[in-house]
């Protein structure tokens, strides 16, 4: 008798421990997401999607404080179209706030890809391309520096390493109020993008995989993968000579070209390209 | 007093339990609801960007978490398994060390968790307001204006159909 009683205490006793576990392995569920963001800032810098969100913003800001936005509304329409059709097909294809795409009003050839998903295309880069599939192509490329976080990227390390100490100190506390420090570092911070993604341009490395993402987000949406050589081809002979531009921040380099024909000989070929080119001329021209 | 016999009966069911617990792991039994709080979520067959999506989840929707992997969840949406990406989900909060710190030796992992949050809440509408206020010539309203670019979900299926490329 004694022995069955003790029996029982044991089973309730091990019903506890079953049931404390399942406890703690629900519970570590947002743990196990937390190990997720660690291995996310390990990887590039410790910066959620959000804080990427109003960096991209303020770039962005300062991007239309430069050049004025195109009010074609039908332009604007169908790049956004075609934007969200690579957009969808990339390796990151939800951001925080998602993509959007804008034509600025200038005949200068450049396109930008502000952290967190707004991507920028001049008139004069649109009107370099002469199908949707060339199109579809700058805007992937664009698309893979975001996925990339090749802006992000761009904010030093330093700066970052203040970031964490400011937060530590003095946000914290007063959490609610601006924190002048923090403010200080958001400019230093959108300054290091901005002259990364406009003024000096990205790493050739950083290029080379932004080229390599757009081959595969290409492919994977059906356009032709070989567009984007064709583009930086024209591109290189339209602004041969010239000093600025997006001769200047992806800049096209014969090895870069090379490298980018390799990739993308491999792909099948593209279907239904006329109806595509069709639109594209209904819309651009 | 209890027999030797007894207590060694006991430590083999303990280790017993123990063992099925590592075995089985954590079943669908055991799924927590998770608020879904970003816009243009959807549920993807795999743990892969790459694959179509099986539908969008609403921002606001409750999902049964099934199972984690890496940065994805499987998860149950309305009688629909499929995977959602943990950017779904609120950011994480650093867990306070109690038994679950005794259990899995957790805080030292935690550290480094309560800098990612702490550098979550570095960059906020609160910065970006004082940083406008710095600097009246930023364009935030256009800003504003792009981000308002969207397009309708049938419309771009319909866009995709017409030019021939992959849904």
């Amino acid at each position: 008798m004694r022995n069955r009683l003790k029996w029982w205490a044991l089973l309730v006793a091990a019903l506890f421990l079953v049931q404390g576990c399942v406890a703690a392995s629900v519970v570590s569920v947002g743990a196990i997401a937390a190990k997720g963001v660690t291995k996310a800032s390990e990887a590039s810098r410790p910066i959620n999607d959000s804080e990427e969100y109003y960096v991209g913003r303020a770039v962005g800001a300062r991007i239309l404080g430069k050049y004025p936005l195109s009010q074609n509304a039908k332009l604007t329409d169908y790049v956004n179209e075609v934007g969200q059709t690579v957009g969808r097909k990339s390796s990151r294809p939800q951001t925080f706030r998602g993509y959007h795409f804008a034509v600025l009003d200038t005949q200068e050839i450049n396109a930008f890809a502000c952290p967190g998903g707004t991507i920028f295309i001049t008139r004069g880069l649109v009107q370099t391309c002469t199908t949707e599939d060339q199109l579809a192509a700058v805007l992937a490329h664009e698309v893979g520096h975001v996925a990339n976080k090749d802006g992000i990227n761009s904010i030093s390390q330093a700066r970052w390493s203040q970031v964490l100490t400011s937060m530590g100190t003095e946000a914290v506390k007063q959490y609610g109020g601006v924190g002048g420090s923090l403010v200080s570092l958001f400019e230093g911070s959108i300054d290091d993008v901005f002259k990364t993604i406009v003024v000096n341009g990205y790493s050739r490395p950083a290029e080379e995989a932004a080229d390599k993402a757009a081959v595969t987000t290409l492919t994977r949406a059906g356009y032709d993968p070989r567009a984007l050589t064709q583009v930086l081809d024209k591109m290189m002979a339209k602004e041969k000579g010239a000093a600025g531009g997006m001769f200047k921040t992806h800049p096209p380099t014969s090895e870069r070209l090379a490298k980018l024909k390799a990739e993308a000989s491999e792909a099948p070929p593209a279907k239904d390209e006329a109806v595509r080119t069709k639109r594209f001329k209904a819309m651009s021209g | 007093m209890s027999s030797p016999v007894f207590w060694k009966k006991a430590a083999v069911v303990l280790a017993a339990l123990g063992l099925a617990l590592l075995l089985l792991g954590p079943g669908p039994g055991w799924a927590e609801t998770l608020e879904v709080v970003q816009p243009n979520q959807s549920l993807y067959p795999d743990p892969d960007f790459a694959g179509s999506p099986m539908g969008a989840v609403p921002q606001g929707s409750r999902v049964q978490v099934v199972r984690q992997a890496g940065d994805w969840y499987k998860v149950n949406y309305q009688g629909m398994e499929g995977w959602l990406h943990r950017q779904a989900f609120p950011a994480p909060k650093a867990q306070p060390s109690g038994l679950k710190g005794l259990l899995f030796g957790a805080p030292a992992k935690e550290t480094t968790t309560d800098e990612a949050a702490l550098a979550g809440k570095g960059f906020t509408p609160e910065i970006e307001s004082g940083y406008r206020q710095k600097h009246p010539e930023v364009n935030f309203a256009q800003v504003d204006k792009v981000e308002t670019f969207k397009v309708n979900p049938a419309k771009l299926e319909a866009f995709i159909k017409e030019g021939g490329l992959n849904p």
